[in-house]
C-alpha cells in the first residue's frame, strides 16, 4: 500500500480575508544606489534589472543568464569581496499580480562580505518550465530552472537542494540534486502555492461513533522495508553503515550513511527531514503575530533567540520603534538562552565523547535548570517561551527576577571554571578533540558556515558586534576566536562565549532602564488588559488585532541575528496582507551540518560522533 | 518473553501477577529516543533535579530489544513514521507507549502535510500527556498512570501479545536478510 499523501484542502484555512484593494501586491523594486550596486551596474550593465536599497538592504535583480557570472564576480572582485553565500531561498509569485512576462518563481540569494561588513541580496527570475501550466504531479521536465551556484560557492549545495525539494526549482549543473527533506518519492513540492497546506480536518465533535476512533491504535502506515539507495559517490566495496535516525549520538533524528574503509571514514551522506514539520508553509497561513509561537519550536534549545530573530525582521518591515527597556530585557533573555544552549551542548558533547560522562550532564543541566526557572518566572514556560513578541516582550519582569538573575550571574563564572577544570587539560578530552574535525578558514567561508564553527576557524565575526541589533552596540564584550579549526578550538570558543554572555548580562542588569516593556503602538501590540475596561478605542484595537492582525507593507527583508549556533536569519516576503506571503528561515544548524562530510573524511568512526557534537545541531532547526 | 513462558497451562497465576507487575512497574526502562522539543524535557526528567530514577526508569536503553517503554517525545513526521513503527515492532513484549506532548498525541500546532496527527495512528498508546512540552512533572505523573495500568495487567493476557509479537518478528525478518 503506498503512502497516502494526497494534500487535503481545508477551505477555512486558505480563505482570503477581506483585504483592501491593492492587496496582494508584489514587492516594489529597490531605489537609490550604493557603491556596490554601482560597481555591479558598471560591470554588468543591462543585465541588471534593478539595483539599490530595499527595506535598508542592498538588493540587485539580475537576469538568469548572468547569475553565475555575477556570483563569481561578487566573490572575486577586490572591491566587493563577498566571500560567503549565506542563504538561498525562493518565492512562488503565482498569487501576486504579475505583469505578462514576469516569471512565476524567483530565487533569492543572500551574500555576505565579512571583510567589508556588507550584505547583499540577489534576486533572479527562474526560467519558466517547458510547459506553462505547472502540473501537480511530479514531472522533472516541467520544473522551472536556474543555474546552480555550487561551482562558485560550495555551500550552495544543500540550500539549493532544499529549494528544489520544497519549491520545485531545478538547479542546472548541481552535482547532486536529490530531495533533501521530504521522502524521496514524495509526489509534490509543498511550498508551491497551488499545493494546499494539508493536514487533517479537526474533529469538532468527539463521540465514539466517529470513524476517527475505528482506526485508533491500528497501523495505518505500512512499515515495509525498501532496499536503501546507495548515496551517489559511495562504493559497495567499502563498508556502508547506517547511523540513525534512532541513534543516541546523533542529537535527534538525523540519519548518517557512513562509508567506511576499515575504521576510517571515506564519506558521509546525511539524510535529513525526519523532523520536517512544514514551518515555512504553516507560516503562510498564520498572521504575523501568531507565528511567534512557532519559532520556539524550531531551535527548541534557543527559543528566545528564535523569537527575537523573527520579531526583529517583522518590526523592521513595519518600521517599529522598540522601547529602551524592552530592548534590554530582550538582550538579557537572549544571552541567558545562549548560556543555556551552550550548557546543553556541553553536556551532550561530553556524554557523546566519553560515553559515560554522565556527571557533566548532571552539572550542566543543574545550571540550565536555573535559567529555565528564570524563564518560567517571566513567562510561565520553560522551553517554548514565546516571551519576545512583536513590539516588545509579553510582560514586564517580575520583581524577584533581577535578584535571582544577579545571583545567577554571581555563581555562574565559578561553575564555568569547574567545567573547564574537568575538561580543558584533561588528557582524554584533548585526545578526543584536538586535531579532530579540522576545517580551514577558506573552506568554512565557502561552505557558508556561521557562528562558533566559523569563529573556531579564525574568522573574527559576530553579528552582535558587527551588525548590531537590539542595542548590542552599547555593550562591551569580546568575540572569542580560535585559529585551531578543530573540535577543541570550537570547544574553547563556546566556553569563552558563555563568559562573555555573563559579562553582557551584568551590564544589562546594571543599566536596565525603566519605562515601557512593549511598544505603545496600538496597531501592532495589544493594549494592556486594564485599559480595555475603560477605553473603547483600546477595545477596538484589541479586537482588530486579534481578529485581523496588522498589515505589513509589500516587500521583502532578510535579517540575521547571532544565535547560539550561528547566524539565525529570517526572510519575510510580504504581499501587504496580514499574513506572510512567504517566510524562510535560515537555520545555522542546517548549513553547519553540511560540513560533517568534509570534516570527518579520513577520521575514525568514533570521531564522527565528536564532530556531530562539535557542530552543535538541533534537528528541529535543520529540518524545519 | 521470559518468565511467563515457563508457567505451564492450567496454573493459576494471580499471586504471581502481582509480583511480576510489581517488578515491571518498578523497572520500566524507557527507550533512549528523542524526537523534538519534548525530548529536551524528557532529558530534563532524567537528570538530577527531577530524577526519574525514583521510578526505576533512569536506564534509558538505546536498543529497542532492551527497552520496555517508548516515550514518543515530539512530533512524528511522515518520513519518521515508518521508522517509529519499526522500532516499536522490535521492542519485546510487554511494552508500553507514552505519547508525550500534544504533537505525539494529536499533531499539536502542526496540522499540515508533514506531520502525522498523533502517533496513535501507527502504534497503540497507553498514556497521553498533554502539554507543549509537558513539564517533567507531567511526565512523571504519566509514569504514575502507567504504573496503575501495569498493576491491572496479567501475564496470562500477555500470552496473546506474545503471539502477536511473533508475527511482528516474522514480518521483520526479511528486512535483515
Ligand atoms: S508538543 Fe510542543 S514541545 Fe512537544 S514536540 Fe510538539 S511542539 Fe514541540
Amino acid at each position: 500500500m503506498p503512502l497516502d499523501v494526497a494534500p487535503i484542502s481545508r477551505s477555512y484555512e486558505t480563505q482570503r480575508t477581506l483585504n483592501p484593494p491593492g492587496i496582494p501586491a508584489a514587492a516594489p523594486l529597490p531605489t537609490g544606489e550604493t557603491d556596490d550596486t554601482r560597481r555591479i551596474r558598471e560591470r554588468f550593465g543591462d543585465d541588471i534589472g534593478a539595483a539599490g536599497l530595499h527595506n535598508g538592504n542592498q538588493v540587485v535583480y539580475v537576469k538568469p543568464a548572468q547569475l553565475k557570472a555575477l556570483a563569481a564576480f561578487l566573490r572575486a572582485d577586490p572591491q566587493l569581496q563577498y566571500e560567503t553565500l549565506i542563504d538561498v531561498t525562493s518565492v512562488d509569485r503565482s498569487h501576486l499580480p504579475l505583469n505578462g512576462d514576469d516569471a512565476r518563481f524567483q530565487a533569492i540569494y543572500q551574500f555576505r562580505s565579512y571583510t567589508r561588513n556588507q550584505h547583499l541580496t540577489l534576486v533572479t527570475n527562474c526560467e519558466a518550465a517547458a510547459s506553462p501550466a505547472p502540473s501537480a504531479d511530479h514531472n522533472e521536465t516541467l520544473l522551472p530552472h536556474i543555474d546552480s551556484l555550487t561551482g562558485v560557492f560550495r555551500g550552495a549545495d544543500w540550500p539549493e537542494r532544499e529549494v528544489y525539494d520544497l519549491m520545485g526549482i531545478q538547479f542546472d549543473g548541481h552535482p547532486d540534486l536529490r530531495r533533501i527533506l521530504m521522502p524521496k518519492n514524495w509526489p509534490y513540492h509543498p511550498l508551491q502555492k497551488q499545493t494546499p497546506l494539508g493536514g487533517e480536518e479537526v474533529p469538532f465533535t468527539l463521540t465514539w461513533d466517529d470513524p476517527e476512533f475505528e482506526t485508533l491504535g491500528a497501523q495505518i502506515l505500512p512499515a515495509e522495508s525498501a532496499a536503501p539507495d546507495l548515496p551517489p559517490g559511495m562504493s559497495r566495496e567499502n563498508m556502508i553503515i547506517n547511523m540513525g535516525p534512532h541513534h543516541p549520538s546523533t542529537h535527534g533524528v538525523l540519519r548518517l550513511v557512513v562509508e567506511l574503509d576499515g575504521e576510517r571514514v571515506v564519506s558521509i551522506d546525511p539524510d535529513l527531514g525526519f523532523l520536517h514539520s512544514g514551518f515555512e508553509k504553516t507560516a503562510e497561513h498564520k498572521r504575523y503575530k501568531d507565528f511567534v509561537y512557532y519559532t520556539d519550536r524550531m531551535d527548541y534549545l534557543s527559543a528566545m533567540a528564535n523569537n527575537l530573530g523573527y520579531c526583529l525582521t517583522v518590526e523592521h518591515m513595519l518600521g517599529l520603534e522598540i522601547p529602551e527597556r524592552a530592548q534590554v530585557i530582550r538582550v538579557i533573555m537572549v544571552e541567558m538562552q545562549r548560556i543555556a544552549s551552550h550548557l546543553f551542548w556541553l553536556a551532550t558533547h561530553v556524554l557523546d565523547v566519553s560515553g559515560t560522562g554522565m556527571s557533566l550532564l548532571m552539572y550542566a543541566t543543574r545550571e540550565r535548570e536555573r535559567i529555565l526557572d528564570l524563564f518560567e518566572m517571566v513567562c510561565g514556560a520553560r522551553l517554548t517561551v514565546s516571551y519576545i513578541r512583536i513590539g516588545g516582550v509579553w510582560q514586564d519582569l517580575p520583581k524577584a527576577f533581577i535578584t535571582e538573575l544577579k545571583d545567577f550571574i554571581r555563581v555562574m563564572p565559578q561553575k564555568i571554571r569547574e567545567y573547564e577544570a574537568m575538561l580543558t587539560d584533561a588528557p582524554l578530552w584533548q585526545e578526543r578533540l584536538a586535531g579532530v574535525g579540522y576545517i580551514s578558514r577558506e573552506d568554512g567561508l565557502a561552505m557558508g558556515l556561521t557562528g562558533p564553527m566559523l569563529r573556531g576557524s579564525g574568522v573574527d565575526w559576530d553579528l552582535r558586534r558587527d551588525r548590531p541589533y537590539s542595542g548590542y552596540e552599547g555593550y562591551e564584550f569580546e568575540v572569542p576566536t580560535s585559529d585551531r579549526g578543530d573540535c577543541y578550538g570550537r570547544y574553547r570558543v563556546r566556553m569563552e562565549e558563555m563568559r562573555q554572555s555573563i559579562r553582557i548580562l551584568q551590564q544589562a542588569v546594571d543599566t536596565l532602564p525603566s519605562g515601557l516593556y512593549k511598544s505603545n503602538n496600538r496597531k501592532v501590540s495589544a493594549p494592556p488588559r486594564a485599559e480595555l475596561d475603560v477605553s473603547m478605542e483600546a477595545l477596538i484595537h484589541h479586537f482588530k488585532l486579534m481578529t485581523e492582525g496588522f498589515h505589513v507593507s509589500p516587500g521583502f527583508f532578510y535579517h540575521g541575528i547571532e544565535g547560539s549556533k550561528g547566524e539565525l536569519g529570517f526572510f519575510v516576503y510580504s504581499d501587504g496582507s496580514a499574513k506572510p506571503y512567504r517566510l524562510h528561515v535560515h537555520g545555522p544548524s542546517f548549513n553547519n551540518l553540511y560540513a560533517i562530510d568534509h570534516i570527518s573524511r579520513g577520521e575514525m568512526l568514533s570521531d564522527v560522533v565528536t564532530n556531530i557534537g562539535s557542530i552543535d545541531i538541533v534537528l528541529g532547526e535543520v529540518d524545519r | 518473553m521470559g518468565l511467563e513462558q515457563k508457567v505451564p497451562e492450567g496454573i493459576l497465576t494471580t499471586t504471581l501477577d502481582s509480583v511480576i507487575n510489581w517488578g515491571r512497574a518498578n523497572s520500566t526502562w524507557p527507550l533512549l529516543f528523542g524526537l523534538a522539543c519534548c525530548a529536551m524535557e524528557m532529558i530534563a526528567t532524567g537528570t538530577a533535579r527531577h530524577d526519574i530514577a525514583r521510578y526505576g526508569s533512569e536506564l534509558f536503553r538505546a536498543s529497542p530489544r532492551q527497552a520496555d517503554l517508548m516515550i514518543v517525545s515530539g512530533r512524528v513526521s511522515n518520513k519518521m513514521a515508518p521508522v517509529i513503527k519499526r522500532i516499536y515492532d522490535q521492542m519485546s513484549a510487554p511494552k508500553w507507549v507514552i505519547a508525550m506532548g500534544i504533537c505525539a498525541s494529536a499533531g499539536g500546532p502542526f496540522n499540515n502535510y508533514a506531520i502525522i496527527q498523533g502517533v496513535d495512528k501507527i502504534i497503540p498508546v497507553d498514556v497521553y500527556v498533554p502539554g507543549c512540552p509537558p513539564r517533567p512533572e507531567s511526565l512523571l505523573y504519566a509514569l504514575d498512570k502507567l504504573r496503575e495500568k501495569q498493576a491491572r495487567e496479567s501475564i496470562s493476557a500477555d500470552r496473546l501479545s506474545q503471539a502477536e509479537e511473533q508475527l511482528a518478528i516474522e514480518e521483520i525478518i526479511p528486512l535483515g536478510a
